[in-house]
C-alpha cells in the first residue's frame, strides 16, 4: 500500500471514528440500564401471557392497562393476574401517543421486569428495556428471549467503543439462570 | 454509520435470511400509502357522520395546524433544585431562565427553518413562561415541564412526550379550541424526568463544562418532533432516530444563522415537507412509490387474512449522486377511501427534490431500530370491532406483525 493510500485509509478511519462518536448511546426517552440495574430496580420479574388491554382516563390522562396472566415468577410475589400500566392509548375520540412504550398482543408471552405501582398494578422498568419477548421455534420447540431494546448501542467509555449489550435470541434457560445469578448477587 | 456500512449490514442480513426471496417493484400507485418518514397515525371515527369524520377509515397522520401562531407552547419555570437537573452557564435565576427559554426557541426554530414546508416561524407563537408546578396535563395547551413527576416515569426513563390527537372534527380538550381537522393534535406535553438524581440536562452553553449531562437542545428538538406528529425514524443520522446522543455530545451540528436547521438530517427535512406540505413549493414535489412483495406468496402470514405484501420494511431513498440518505419510511400498506388500509407491500417516499436520481433499498426492521420504536406508526393503522365496538366490518382491519426476516432483489415494473 502506498503512502498516499495509507493516508487515505487513515483519514477514512478517522472520519468513521468521528461519526461513531456523534452516534447514540441512550434512548431519547430512556437511560440505558445494565441487566443488573434492571434486576435491582424490579420488585418483580415474571413470565406472563397477555390477556387483554383496556384504556382509561385517570387524573386527566389516558392510560393503557394491559392484563397479564402470570405463568412463572422469577423475583418477588405476584398474584395470578396483574395489570401493567403504560401512558397512552385511545379514549373516546382522543388518541394519546407516547413513543417508546411497548405494545402487546393477546396470547403473546413475555418476561417483564416490573415496578410495583398500586396493588395489582405495575409499571415496566425502563419500558422497552424491561420487556423481553419469547420466541418459540416451531420446528425444535426451543424458546429464546429477545429484549425490546436489544439493539440499542451503548458507548463504553472504558473501551472507547460502542457495544450492544441487550439480549437477543438467548435461550430461555440461560436467561432465567442469568436472572437468578443477579438476584443471588444482589442478596449477598 | 455511513451508507456503505449500512450496505454491509444489509448484506449480512441477506446472507442470514435466504429462505425468503422478495421482489421490489417500482410502480406508480395513486392511493394513500406509507409515506416518507414515520408519523403517528390515527384512523378517523367512521361511525360518525362523514362531515366530521371524512367517512374514510384510511389512516391520517397526526399534525398541528400551521396558521399564524397556531402552535403555542408554555413552559414551566419550576426547575429541580435538589439536585439541580437543568444546568445553565448563567447561574443567576433570571439568567438561567433566559438561557433555557433560548434553547426552547432555538429548538422550535430548527423545525420551522426547513425550506419548502408550510411549517414556518409564523406558525409558532413565542413560548410563554408559567410558574405552575403541574403545568403538563391533558388541558388542550402544549407544555414543557422540567420538574413535574409523572406516574409513567420508572428507573431508566429520561423524558417522554404525550401527544393527543382527535379522530374527528369538533373534539375539544380542556380550554383548547375544538379540532378543525381530523388528525389534529389537541395537546402535546414534554416531560423531563425530575426524579433521577443521576440525570442532568445542559444547555449548549453549559454542556462543555458538564460532560456527563445530556444536551438539552438535542433532546428537546427530538421531543418537539413528536409534538409535531413524528414517530421515530430508522435512519441513524436523523433527529428522530430513537436514541439520543451520549452525555456531553449533541445530535448533528449546532444551528447557525446560515443553517438554522443544521441539526436535522435530510430524513427529518423530507418528513417535515411531507407532513407540512407547502402547496406553493415546486422543488420538493418528487415521489417514489412501489411494492415489496414476496416471490413466494406462501411466505406471507396466514393471519390476519388479506396480507399480500411485506409489511413493516424500512424503505430508504438514497441520492444517487451523493450517496446521502434522503428519506426512509416504514412501508407495506396503502389505503384508498373509504378504507380500510390494505397490507399489500406498498411504500411511498414523497417530498423529494425533483431533477435528482435516487436509489431505493429495503431492509427488515431488525437492526438498530426495531418495531417497538415505531409502534405508533404501525399499530394505529387499523380499527375494528374489537378495538371499537360497533365499528363497520367493511372498514375494519387488523395490523399484521412486521416482517423481520426477508431478503431483497429488484425487478423493473411489469
Amino acid at each position: 500500500m502506498s503512502y498516499k493510500d495509507r493516508r487515505r485509509v487513515l483519514w477514512v478511519l478517522f472520519l468513521i471514528g468521528l461519526a461513531l462518536l456523534a452516534v447514540v448511546a441512550q434512548a431519547t426517552t430512556l437511560v440505558r440500564l445494565r441487566f443488573q440495574d434492571l434486576v435491582h430496580h424490579s420488585n418483580s420479574i415474571a413470565r406472563v401471557r397477555c390477556l387483554r388491554a383496556d384504556t382509561r382516563m385517570e387524573n386527566g390522562e389516558i392510560w393503557t392497562d394491559t392484563t397479564f396472566r402470570v405463568l412463572s415468577r422469577n423475583k418477588g410475589y405476584l398474584p395470578e393476574e396483574i395489570d401493567v400500566r403504560q401512558p397512552g392509548g385511545q379514549f373516546q375520540h382522543l388518541h394519546s401517543h407516547v413513543d417508546g412504550t411497548p405494545e402487546f398482543r393477546p396470547g403473546e408471552e413475555v418476561y417483564l421486569f416490573l415496578a410495583a405501582h398500586n396493588g395489582n398494578q405495575f409499571l415496566i422498568v425502563g419500558w422497552s428495556q424491561g420487556t423481553f419477548r419469547i420466541h418459540r421455534d416451531l420446528r425444535s420447540g426451543g424458546e429464546t428471549v429477545t429484549q425490546d431494546s436489544a439493539e440499542t448501542p451503548v458507548f463504553d467509555s472504558a473501551s472507547n467503543s460502542f457495544t450492544k449489550s441487550g439480549f437477543k435470541n438467548v435461550a430461555v434457560n440461560a436467561f432465567e439462570q442469568r436472572i437468578h445469578r443477579e438476584i443471588s448477587r444482589e442478596s449477598e | 454509520m455511513t451508507f456503505g456500512e449500512k450496505e454491509k449490514t444489509m448484506q449480512n442480513t441477506l446472507r442470514q435470511f435466504t429462505s425468503l426471496a422478495i421482489t421490489l417493484l417500482l410502480v406508480l400507485w395513486s392511493v394513500i400509502t406509507a409515506q416518507g418518514y414515520a408519523f403517528n397515525e390515527i384512523v378517523p371515527d367512521v361511525r360518525q357522520p362523514g362531515g366530521v369524520s371524512s367517512g374514510s377509515a384510511c389512516p391520517v397522520p397526526s399534525h398541528q395546524l400551521t396558521s399564524a401562531a397556531a402552535i403555542a407552547f408554555r413552559w414551566s419555570t419550576m426547575l429541580g433544585t435538589n439536585p439541580k437537573t437543568i444546568l445553565t452557564q448563567n447561574q443567576t435565576p433570571s439568567g438561567s431562565l433566559n438561557e433555557i427559554e433560548q434553547v426552547i426557541q432555538q429548538s422550535l426554530s430548527i423545525w420551522t427553518s426547513v425550506a419548502g414546508t408550510a411549517l414556518t416561524a409564523a406558525s409558532v407563537a413565542p413560548p410563554v413562561r408559567n410558574s405552575s408546578a403541574n403545568l403538563c396535563g391533558s388541558d388542550g395547551i402544549n407544555s414543557i415541564c422540567f420538574d413535574q413527576p409523572d406516574m409513567a416515569f420508572t428507573p431508566g426513563v429520561l423524558a417522554f412526550t404525550r401527544v393527543i390527537t382527535a379522530d374527528q372534527i369538533g373534539i375539544q380538550l380542556g380550554s383548547g379550541a375544538p379540532s378543525a381537522q381530523v388528525g389534529q393534535i389537541l395537546d402535546a406535553d414534554i416531560y423531563f424526568n425530575p426524579s433521577d438524581s443521576l440525570v442532568t440536562f445542559s444547555t449548549p452553553l453549559a454542556l462543555a463544562a458538564n460532560p456527563k449531562s445530556y444536551d438539552l437542545e438535542s433532546l428537546l428538538t427530538h421531543e418537539l418532533g413528536h409534538t409535531l406528529g413524528f414517530s421515530h425514524s430508522a435512519v441513524w443520522s436523523a433527529m428522530m432516530f430513537p436514541f439520543a446522543p451520549a452525555p456531553g455530545t449533541f445530535t448533528g451540528m449546532r444551528p447557525t444563522a446560515q443553517l438554522p436547521d443544521a441539526p436535522l438530517a435530510d430524513d427529518d427535512r423530507t418528513g417535515t415537507r411531507v407532513l407540512y406540505h407547502d402547496p406553493a413549493d415546486t422543488q420538493f414535489i418528487g415521489s417514489l412509490q412501489g411494492h415489496i412483495i414476496p416471490a413466494n406468496p406462501l411466505s406471507l402470514p396466514a393471519s390476519p387474512p388479506g396480507v399480500t405484501g411485506i409489511f413493516g420494511a424500512h424503505v430508504v431513498a438514497v441520492d444517487a449522486a451523493s450517496g446521502a440518505v434522503i428519506a426512509g419510511t416504514i412501508g407495506g400498506w396503502s389505503c384508498q377511501a373509504p378504507g380500510p388500509a390494505q397490507f399489500d407491500g406498498t411504500y411511498q417516499i414523497s417530498g423529494l427534490a425533483v431533477n435528482r436520481s435516487y436509489k431505493i433499498y429495503a431492509e427488515p426492521l431488525n437492526g438498530a431500530v426495531g418495531p417497538a420504536e415505531v409502534s405508533n406508526a404501525i399499530s394505529s393503522l387499523c380499527r375494528n370491532a374489537t378495538t371499537d365496538p360497533g365499528w363497520p366490518p367493511l372498514q375494519s382491519c387488523v395490523v399484521p406483525a412486521p416482517s423481520l426476516e426477508f431478503t431483497t432483489a429488484t425487478r423493473s415494473s411489469p
